[in-house]
């Protein structure tokens, strides 16, 4: 019997439904993905049932044999509490600053009127989910735990009154690749050992595809394909679902052609940054130690390396964008200047685009201000036909220039901050994550467009990720970095093939998902 | 945002209300002495004195907002002014200046009024920059809070990557980005303001004969409230009205910018 039965769900929240007409089931031990972009709709399918969105559900969904829809929010609280376990996708807000693990973990388990646990079952809990010293961690505080450690603890919590039914929205979307793979394989170990039906929400389909049974692709609120992971993504019925499947980054398939490369561009040698350790203790923080790079014009460079590893920090350092102790960046044989003595001109010969695409653009400003800000600090002035061109080379339509930021879909606002990149003509583009918060067919066109900008502008790339894959598609050389060194840097085709040292063969067999 | 209304009525009849009043707030009816409500024109009676009670009360309320007021933008530009550049600056100049307004919070700052006045003489101009003077510390500290968040938002990195220096980025980008919460924090000022001034009035030490503020006009009815209860309540219900208001609409602003 299936621990969880959707039958035609649709949700509505006003009068705009948002999903129709969906349908599947869980059996025990079973985990089924809900697939598709943003605002598709797989949040409000997972949670509404539950009553854990502002939707109202229509049709039906059972949970072993209780109605779910139509059900008051008092009924489904105690129901919450016994049957069903919930995992959020940000690990970093989803625990209470201020109390400690085993508090948070204690509360967790007493929710369903269980008594108080002892400090031996609570530790047996996190040891359960893979967390070393479980004992220690009881006492301490989240924030003295890393992002892969709090979802762990997450998933501990969601666990602790033994649910029939885990829901897990984009668990592992705010995690690097080879934490994201140790969060599934700890999913997968609980549904053989504990039977634990899985209902997961993800727009990441190598992980679906090594880690799911059966999946549900969505689009606009409708079930577009449903079946098991062999059918779907291997003989996808639908254009939309082998749209998704093409855009998904692989490491294996046709090796990308890559423009030529010039004479060495930038040259970093020596780069070390440190931070001071938090609170009272003495001492610093060393973040980048010694690491030295060069990229050649039209050369692009991907920085890889688990969270943690430096890489942005080492990125910034050399765009001199963050801070840098010591070492020297020269740029065509002369020194770059320290940070604070960057002038416009320099200025404009690297510039980044980010993770977060609306966070780097000012909120207040408008699109076509954003966009030609380079110039004033240059003494150049607003120039229009400048606007033109480069909103044409990152394909958006000059009826935003009056926009301002809220109002861009993630996409349009990425291309908004490529578009301030280039006007004042770079020669080197700095990507931080910069497909990483994209939804993959979003994703999959910025690379698109990444790599039109190295042909044809012949720009050079500096690519910060923790995505092999990606890596693969736009860059010609691959540089891993741990604890803030340079481990090892290649080819990036000899670097996935024969990786040597072990981060990078973790890095290497987590993106190994990816082939679908 | 009921409450911006009832205190754009306040201010409205503050304004323009004694222009309508046949009578002056000092002018002395020698008719009506104590005269009670609904008597010869004195639509609240008068006081001890034979002055008009709704014009003393509007006048008084003229100048206990454009007190606060006053003394509200000069905490403004301070606080605004000494936070960000902490937050902006950060390091030991942060810490140094944010230590000068720690050291500040702990004075008694009502006896460093009383202190004022009484080294430099009364006078409404130093109340309110006596005031305004202590009361931009919590303005100091959520600007330099806010500063510090902004700080390390892309779009601030951005900037810099544009070519923007570090006078250019707080000016353009970050200042803009905290005028909201700073507005919201000015609303939540001007009562506490206003509630300084009244205590400094009602002590004596705020402003003198005949002008008048609401605080000398709870004072005054302070001392007939067995015999005509009004002249207390009238002053002293607008000027709760006022405080209620006013920090409701400031921090309903707070709330929508903070969120």
């Amino acid at each position: 019997m299936s621990v969880l039965a959707v039958h035609h769900l649709g949700v509505s929240i006003g009068a705009n439904a948002l999903v129709r007409n969906i349908s599947f089931s869980i059996a025990a031990g079973e985990c089924v993905a809900l697939v598709g972009e943003s605002g598709s709709g797989k949040s409000l399918t997972c949670l509404t049932p539950f009553g854990l969105s502002p939707g109202v559900a229509s049709g039906a969904a059972r949970l072993g044999d209780v109605e779910l829809c139509e059900m008051a929010e008092a009924d489904l609280r105690p129901l919450r509490a016994r049957d069903v376990g919930f995992v959020f996708q940000q690990p970093l807000t989803a625990l209470t600053p201020h109390l400690t693990i085993g508090a948070q973990l204690e509360e967790a388990a007493m929710q369903a009127g269980a008594p108080a646990p002892s400090r031996a079952t609570l530790a047996a809990m996190l040891a359960r989910v893979g967390l070393a010293a479980p004992e220690e961690k009881l006492a301490q505080f989240p924030h003295r735990l890393s992002g892969g450690q709090r979802q762990r603890v997450m998933i501990a919590a969601a666990i602790a009154h033994r649910p029939k039914l885990l829901v897990a929205d984009e668990p592992t979307t705010a995690l690097d690749a080879s934490l994201r793979r140790g969060i599934m394989e700890l999913i997968d170990s609980l549904r053989r050992e504990e039977g634990l039906a899985v209902l997961l929400v993800s727009h990441d389909l190598a992980s679906v595809a090594a880690h799911a049974d059966r999946i549900v692709v969505l689009r606009n609120g409708e079930m577009v394909e449903a079946g098991t992971v062999e059918e779907v993504l291997r003989r996808p019925q639908q254009d939309y679902t082998r749209a998704l499947i093409a855009a998904t980054p692989k490491l294996n398939g046709p090796v990308p052609d890559l423009p030529a490369i010039g004479a060495p561009l930038l040259e970093a040698r020596g780069i070390t940054v440190s931070f001071p350790r938090p609170g009272w203790r003495r001492g610093r923080l060393v973040a980048v130690d010694g690491a030295s790079l060069t990229i050649a014009r039209g050369e692009s460079v991907a920085l890889v390396g688990e969270s943690g590893s430096g890489k942005s920090t080492l990125g910034r350092a050399i765009a001199r964008l963050g801070p840098c102790d010591a070492g020297d960046v020269t740029w065509e044989g002369r020194a770059l200047p320290e940070r604070s003595r960057m002038t416009p001109a320099h200025r404009r010969l690297i510039q980044p685009v980010f993770q977060d695409p609306v966070a780097s653009l000012d909120p207040l400003w408008t699109v076509g201000d954003i966009v030609a800000e380079p110039l004033h600090y240059l003494g150049q002035g607003r120039s229009e036909e400048k606007l033109a061109e480069v909103l044409a080379a990152v394909d958006l339509s000059p009826d935003l220039l009056s926009r301002t930021p809220r109002s861009l879909s993630g996409g349009q606002a990425q291309r908004v901050a490529i578009a301030r990149a280039l006007i004042a003509d770079p020669q080197m583009l700095l990507l931080d994550e910069a497909t990483s918060a994209l939804d993959v067919l979003v994703a999959d066109q910025m690379i698109s467009l990444f790599r039109k900008l190295q042909r044809d502008r012949g720009l050079s790339l500096l690519a910060i990720t923790h995505d092999l894959a990606l890596a693969r598609l736009l860059c010609h050389r691959i540089v891993v970095l741990d604890a803030g060194r340079i481990v090892e840097e290649g080819r990036a085709e000899d670097v996935i093939t024969s990786p040597a040292h072990s981060v990078t063969q973790r890095l290497v067999d987590a993106s190994r998902e990816a082939v679908v | 945002m009921r409450a911006l209304w009832i205190i754009g009525g306040i201010v409205l009849a503050a304004i323009l209300g004694p222009f309508m009043l046949p009578w002056g707030y000092d002018v002395i009816d020698w008719n009506w002495v104590r005269a009670p409500a609904f008597t010869q024109g004195h639509l609240l009676g008068t006081d001890s004195i034979g002055r008009d009670l709704l014009a003393r009360t509007l006048v008084g309320t003229r100048v206990t907002l454009s007190v606060a007021a006053a003394a509200a933008l000069v905490a403004l530009v301070i606080g605004v002014a000494w936070g960000a550049v902490a937050g902006w600056v950060g390091g030991r100049t942060d810490e140094a200046m944010m230590r000068v307004v720690d050291a500040l919070y702990a004075l008694p700052f009502m006896f460093v009024v009383i202190l004022l006045m009484v080294v430099f003489g009364r006078s409404i101009l130093l109340v309110f920059l006596g005031i305004g003077a202590v009361e931009w510390l919590t303005m100091a500290r959520v600007v330099r809070g806010q500063v510090i968040q902004l700080k390390t938002r892309p779009f601030i990195t951005a900037a810099e990557a544009a070519g923007a220096g570090g006078a250019a980025i707080l000016w353009r980008h970050v200042l803009p980005n905290i005028a909201g919460v700073a507005m919201a924090y000015l609303l939540l000022t001007v009562p506490q303001v206003v509630m300084v001034e009244s205590f400094l009035s009602f002590l004596g030490l705020g402003v003198q004969e005949p002008m008048t503020s609401l605080g000398i006009l709870v004072k005054e009815g302070a001392d007939e409230m067995d015999i005509r209860p009004l002249t207390l309540l009238v002053p002293g219900g607008l000027l709760v009205t006022i405080l209620v208001c006013l920090t409701l609409a400031g921090e309903r602003l707070r709330d929508r910018f903070t969120a």
